[in-house]
C-alpha cells in the first residue's frame, strides 16, 4: 500500500481502545509445502502448495482454510431466533424490583419542590433515590430514581412524584450559543478552543489561483443511536457480599467495579454479565447514571433491581452522534485535482465537544487549512457512534468534491481517483460504479435537467478506518477427554459475530467443524478483554483466540505423538482426526481426546501483533430516484467494496456491510434529533417520529469484500456506515440536479433545492 | 408510498395482507385512553371507564361482553403457546408485560422496545392475527390463542422460518429478530407463496438498527422456494 495515510479512530472515550496505528514489522519467511483443495477450472481439486511457516500460530493460506473465511452460521443463531437468548432487560431475578427514572424535561432548571410524599404512598412502592437535587443543565438529566414491586407500579410511582421546577437561561442551537451574551452553558464557556490544521492564508490562496472554485455550508443533523435494547443493567444483590449485575454495555469489564463499589462490596465478588446485547453502536461504555441509581437502589433494598431506560429516556440521555456546521471551499484544476481547500467548522455535542474527523477527509490536497471547535449547548452530551467524526467529514467533503467536479465539467469517478493516491480505492469505486451501472449512466459529468418526473442518479463516497488491535484479551481454550472444546474469553457480542468466531477459530486450528466447540463470552468470570469501540475487538481479540488455539494443538500433539509414532510437529488434526503427516494409525478427535488426563487440556493465548492488521478501505456507490413532483427519494440500489483483511465470517460480515448502508440511509433521508428551540424539549422522543429505515425503504443491497487484501484480520465495522450518507446526497444531486447541503435529504428540501417551493 | 413516511399502505394484492403489515398491529388499543384517563392509577387501583360500569367476579372466564369492570390485580387465564396458564395481571397490564413480567416461567422472547406500537419487537400471533404485544392488554387475551415466538419450535427442533434466519445469518444483535420472525412466520402461513413485495410489506411494521433486513428477505425468501411448513 503506497502512501498510508493515518488510519483515525478518533471520539472515543476511552483512548486504550485504540490501537497502535502501525502495521507490525515484516517477519523474515520460511515456508513448507502442504496439501490444499483448489478450484481450477471449475473443479475442486487437491493441490500442493506453498505457506508461511513461521513456527507459530499463522493464519494460514486463504485456500486451505476450512471454517474461517466461509459463509459461517453464527453459534448464538437458534437462541437469538427462538427468543431463549437472555438480555440484560430480560434478566429475571427472584424478588426483583422494577425502577425507573425521573428525567429532566427541559434543557436547564431549578428544582423548586421534589417531594416523594403521594410516592410512598403508592402501593408497591419500595424505594426511592434523588439523583439530582438543586439544578440540572440538560435536557434528560436524571433527578431521581425509584423502585416498585412491578412496572406497572413504578410507573405509578414515577407520576406521584411532585417535581416543580423553573426554567433557568438555556441555550440550544450554534446561534444562540455564540452570541456574545449567551447564557454559559459551563465553566468552559459556549465554544472549545478551536483546533487548527495547516495554512489558512496559503489554503485561501491557492483556492484563489485555481480555476474552479466551489464554496458552500453543509450541515448535519444530531441523530442518535437508537439502540433497540435501552441502556440499563440488572443489579442482582439479595444482601451477603456476593452480587451479579448485568449490564446492557459494549465493555464487560466496565462495571463490576463500579457496582461493587456502590454495594460497598469487593469487586472479586461482583461479576459483570453481558451475555447478549442489545446493540451499542457506540453509546454503551461504562454504568452509566442509570447503572449507578439500580445499584444504589439495590444496595438499600437488598433486592434485585431492574432498570432499563423507557424508549423517551433513552432517546433523551442515551447518547447522540454529534451535528456539525461546516463552512468550506474549494479549488480544483482542470484534471480535478482538489489544489487547496479551507473549512472551519463547528461540532455540536451538546454538553460535550462532539466529533468530526480532519478535513478535507480522506482525499489529498496540496494546500489545506481546517478550524474546528465544539459549540456547547445545553443537551447530552454526544457519545461516541459507530465512526465517530466520519459521516460528518465524508458528507461535507464528498459534496463538495462532487460540486467542483461538475463546475470543472468532469467525471464524478475520475475526480475521486485524481485525488487519491491509494489504488484500494480505486478499485473499490469501479467495482461499485459497475455494481450500480455508473458506466451506462448518462450523467457522468453533469447533473440531470431534473425536467422528468422521476429522476435516477448515481454518487460515490469512500470510507477508511485504523480497525487495528492491541494487547488485552486472554482467552482459555479448554479440551475435555470426552472431546467437548470450550473457547473462553470475557469479550462481549454486540450482534458483531464474536461469539462465532472465538469457537471458529479454534475449529480451523484443531481441525474441527464449527459446531464441535462451544464459545463462552460476556462475564468477568472469563478471560480478560478489552471494550468494543472503534473496532478494535476482532483484531485484539482474534489474534489471542488463534494464540490459544495454537498452544492449545500443540499440547495436545505432545500427548500424541507418541500414540502415533511421530513428533509432535508431524501431527496432523484436519477433518476431525488426528494422524501422523506420514500417514498410519488414524484416530477421531473423540478417541484422540480419551487419551487426556481427567482433567483434559487447558491452554491459554494472548494478542499478537503479527495475527491482525491495520487499516481498512472501504468504497460506496447509491443509485436513487427522485420524485421532482414529490421530493420523495427512493434508494434503488446500494454498493459496498470492503476490504477486512482475512474475513473471519463471509455471512456475518456482509451483515455488518449491510447495516453499515443501512443507517447511512436513514442519516442520509430520515433521521434528524427535533429539539424546540424556546423549551427546549424533545420533539421526537420516540419511533413514530424519529424515523429509522425499515423493509419498505432496504434498496438492493450488493456488498463485495475485497479479497485482494491478503492481510491478516482486520475490525472494519465503523467504515460501511462512512460514506453512504454522502453518496446518497450526491446521488439526489445527480439525478436532478438538487444539491442539498443538509442532512437529511427530506422531501421539502429537495423541492426547495430544486425551486418549486421557496 | 413516500420514503418519509412509510406506514404500509393497503397493498394492492388482497385483503389477507392487511393483517400482516404494520397496519393491522397499530389497530386503536384502549390503552392510551386509560393510560391518560387513570389518575387512579397512581394509587394503584384503575377502573378502566371504557370497559363498563358493571362489576363481575368472574375474572378469570372469557370476556362475555363489554361490560365489566376490572380493578386492582386479577387472576386470569391465558392460552400461551397451546398451554394453558393462570397469570395475575392488573386491567391496564400490556400482554407484553403480562408474559415478560408476570408469567411462569417468564416469556421474554417478545422484547419492549418502544411500548407504543412502533417497532414490531414485541410482535405475536393472537387469535391468528399478527398484533403488538405492547398495544394489547393481557385481560383481552382471555379466550384467544397467544402465540409467541418461543412456541414456534418442536421439541428442539427449529420452525423452517428460524432455521432460514440462522442460514441466512438474519439476525444481528438479535433484539429485534423474535419480532421478525413472528411477522414473516405469520406472513408466510397466509401466503406460502410470498414474493419479495409482500415479504417487505409482512416486517414493514418491524424496525431493525443493525440493519438486518436484506438477509431478513433472503430468509423469508428461501424458506418460500423450500417450501414453507
Amino acid at each position: 500500500m503506497s502512501a498510508t495515510p493515518p488510519f483515525p479512530g478518533a471520539g472515543y472515550p476511552d483512548a486504550s481502545l485504540l490501537a497502535p496505528a502501525q502495521d507490525p514489522a515484516p517477519k523474515p519467511k520460511r515456508t513448507k509445502k502442504i496439501k490444499a483443495t483448489k478450484v481450477v477450472d471449475g473443479i475442486e481439486q487437491e493441490v500442493e502448495i506453498e505457506v508461511e511457516d513461521a513456527g507459530g500460530p499463522e493464519w494460514g493460506a486463504r485456500e486451505t482454510l476450512k471454517v474461517l473465511d466461509k459463509e459461517l452460521q453464527r453459534v448464538d443463531g437458534p437462541v437469538k431466533v427462538s427468543g431463549r437468548a437472555v438480555y440484560t432487560h430480560d434478566v429475571r431475578a427472584p424478588g426483583m424490583a422494577w425502577a425507573r427514572l425521573l428525567l429532566a424535561p427541559v434543557a436547564a432548571l431549578k428544582i423548586a419542590r421534589l417531594d416523594f410524599a403521594a410516592c410512598k404512598a403508592v402501593k408497591g412502592y419500595l424505594a426511592h433515590e434523588v439523583l439530582e437535587a438543586e439544578e440540572t443543565r440538560w435536557l434528560g438529566q436524571p433527578i431521581a430514581a425509584v423502585a416498585a414491586e412491578s412496572s406497572e407500579a413504578a410507573e405509578d410511582c414515577l407520576r406521584a412524584i411532585v417535581f416543580e421546577w423553573e426554567a433557568r437561561p438555556a441555550v440550544l442551537d450554534r446561534e444562540s450559543a455564540l452570541k456574545p451574551d449567551a447564557p454559559q452553558v459551563g465553566r468552559r464557556g459556549n465554544q472549545s478552543k478551536p483546533s487548527v490544521r495547516g495554512e489558512e492564508a496559503k489554503a485561501r490562496a491557492a483556492i484563489e489561483a485555481a480555476q474552479f472554485k466551489v464554496s458552500a455550508t453543509y450541515t448535519v443533523p444530531v441523530v442518535h443511536h437508537a439502540c433497540l435494547e435501552t441502556h440499563g443493567a440488572v443489579v442482582d444483590w439479595r444482601g451477603g457480599d456476593a452480587a451479579t449485575v448485568h449490564c446492557s454495555t459494549q465493555v464487560t469489564f466496565g462495571f463490576a467495579g463500579d457496582a461493587a463499589k456502590i454495594l460497598e462490596l469487593k469487586q472479586a465478588n461482583v461479576v459483570g454479565v453481558v451475555e447478549h446485547m442489545g446493540g451499542g453502536f457506540g453509546s454503551k461504555f461504562g454504568f452509566g447514571i442509570e447503572g449507578e441509581a439500580a445499584a444504589r437502589l439495590s444496595k438499600g433494598l437488598r433486592r434485585p433491581v431492574h432498570l432499563m431506560l423507557t424508549r423517551k429516556d433513552e432517546f433523551r440521555m442515551a447518547g447522540n452522534r454529534s451535528g456539525s456546521h461546516i463552512e468550506a471551499s474549494g479549488g480544483m484544476d482542470s484534471a480535478g485535482v482538489l489544489v487547496g481547500f479551507a473549512a472551519r467548522a463547528h461540532k455540536h455535542g451538546g454538553l460535550g465537544d462532539g466529533s468530526l474527523s480532519g478535513l478535507p477527509y480522506i482525499y489529498k490536497c496540496a494546500e489545506s487549512w481546517s478550524e474546528i471547535s465544539g459549540v456547547r449547548t445545553n443537551l447530552d452530551a454526544s457519545r461516541a457512534m459507530r465512526a465517530p467524526g466520519h459521516p460528518q467529514a465524508s458528507f461535507a467533503t464528498e459534496s463538495l468534491l462532487d460540486e467542483l467536479a461538475y463546475a470543472a465539467g468532469l467525471d464524478l469517478l475520475e475526480v475521486r481517483k485524481a485525488n487519491l493516491d491509494d489504488k484500494v480505492w480505486h478499485r473499490q469505486l469501479e467495482r461499485v460504479a459497475r455494481e450500480v451501472g455508473w458506466f451506462e449512466h448518462a450523467n457522468r459529468t453533469r447533473p440531470g435537467s431534473g425536467k422528468d418526473e422521476l429522476c435516477v442518479g448515481i454518487g460515490f463516497a469512500i470510507s477508511r478506518w485504523g480497525g487495528g488491535g492491541g494487547p488485552a484479551c486472554e482467552v482459555e481454550i479448554a479440551i475435555e477427554r470426552d472431546g467437548s472444546v470450550t473457547s473462553a474469553v470475557g469479550s462481549q457480542d454486540l450482534g458483531t459475530g464474536v461469539r462465532t468466531y472465538v469457537a471458529a477459530i479454534p475449529a480451523e486450528e484443531l481441525g474441527l467443524p464449527l459446531s464441535a466447540v462451544v464459545a463462552k463470552i460476556g462475564s468477568t468470570r472469563l478471560g480478560n478483554a478489552n471494550g468494543s469501540g472503534g473496532s478494535v475487538t476482532t483484531a485484539s481479540l482474534a489474534p489471542a483466540v488463534k494464540h490459544a488455539a495454537w498452544n492449545a494443538r500443540q499440547a495436545f500433539a505432545e500427548v500424541l505423538a507418541p500414540l502415533l509414532g511421530c513428533t509432535s510437529a508431524d501431527v496432523v488434526f484436519a477433518d476431525g482426526h488426528v494422524q501422523a503427516a506420514a500417514g498410519g494409525r488414524k484416530l477421531s478427535w473423540k478417541q484422540a481426546c480419551a487419551a487426556l488426563p481427567e482433567a483434559g487440556l487447558r491452554a491459554k493465548g494472548t494478542w499478537q501483533a503479527h495475527l491482525q492488521a491495520n487499516g481498512v478501505h472501504g468504497a460506496q456507490a447509491a443509485k436513487v430516484e427522485v420524485d421532482t413532483l414529490t421530493g420523495r427519494v427512493r434508494v434503488l440500489h446500494m454498493a459496498c467494496m470492503q476490504d477486512v483483511g482475512l474475513c473471519l465470517n463471509r455471512a456475518a460480515t456482509r451483515s455488518q456491510i449491510n447495516g453499515g448502508m443501512v443507517q447511512a440511509l436513514g442519516y442520509a433521508l430520515l433521521e434528524e434529533r427535533v429539539v424546540d428551540p424556546a423549551l427546549g424539549l424533545q420533539l421526537n422522543p420516540c419511533f413514530e417520529d424519529y424515523k429509522l429505515p425499515h423493509s419498505l425503504e432496504i434498496p438492493k443491497m450488493t456488498v463485495v469484500l475485497d479479497d485482494e487484501d491478503r492481510r491478516a484480520p482486520i475490525g472494519m465495522s465503523e467504515a460501511p456506515i462512512v460514506p453512504g450518507g454522502a453518496a446518497i446526497a450526491n446521488a439526489i444531486h445527480n439525478a436532478c440536479g438538487a444539491r442539498i447541503r443538509s442532512l437529511p435529504c427530506t422531501p421539502d428540501k429537495v423541492l426547495a433545492a430544486l425551486g418549486k417551493v421557496s | 408510498m413516500s420514503g418519509h413516511d412509510a406506514r404500509p399502505e393497503t397493498d394492492a394484492h388482497d385483503s389477507a395482507s392487511n393483517e400482516t403489515g404494520r397496519a393491522a398491529r397499530f389497530a386503536p388499543s384502549r390503552r392510551d385512553l386509560m393510560r391518560t384517563s387513570a389518575s387512579a392509577a397512581a394509587a394503584g387501583l384503575v377502573v378502566p371507564a371504557v370497559l363498563g360500569a358493571q362489576s363481575s367476579s368472574a375474572l378469570a372466564a372469557p370476556v362475555a361482553s363489554a361490560a365489566e369492570t376490572l380493578s386492582g390485580e386479577v387472576e386470569i387465564e391465558l392460552s400461551i403457546n397451546g398451554a394453558k396458564q393462570k397469570l395475575k395481571v392488573e386491567p391496564r397490564t400490556t400482554l407484553l408485560d403480562a408474559l415478560r413480567n408476570r408469567a411462569n416461567p417468564p416469556l421474554t422472547g417478545s422484547k419492549l422496545v418502544c411500548d407504543r406500537g412502533n417497532c414490531g419487537a414485541c410482535s405475536m400471533i393472537v387469535g391468528g392475527k399478527l398484533v403488538y404485544g405492547c398495544l394489547q392488554l393481557a385481560v383481552d387475551a382471555r379466550g384467544k390463542d397467544v402465540r409467541t415466538v418461543e412456541g414456534l419450535q418442536q421439541g428442539d427442533e427449529l420452525s423452517a422460518v428460524q432455521r432460514a434466519f440462522c442460514e441466512k445469518d438474519a439476525s444481528m444483535c438479535g433484539f429485534c429478530t423474535p419480532g421478525f420472525v413472528m411477522a414473516i412466520t405469520h406472513c408466510l402461513e397466509n401466503h406460502p407463496k410470498a414474493d419479495l413485495e409482500r415479504i417487505k410489506a409482512a416486517c414493514a411494521g418491524n424496525l431493525c438498527r443493525c440493519g438486518t433486513q436484506p438477509h431478513v428477505f433472503e430468509a423469508a425468501l428461501s424458506v418460500v422456494q423450500g417450501g414453507a411448513k
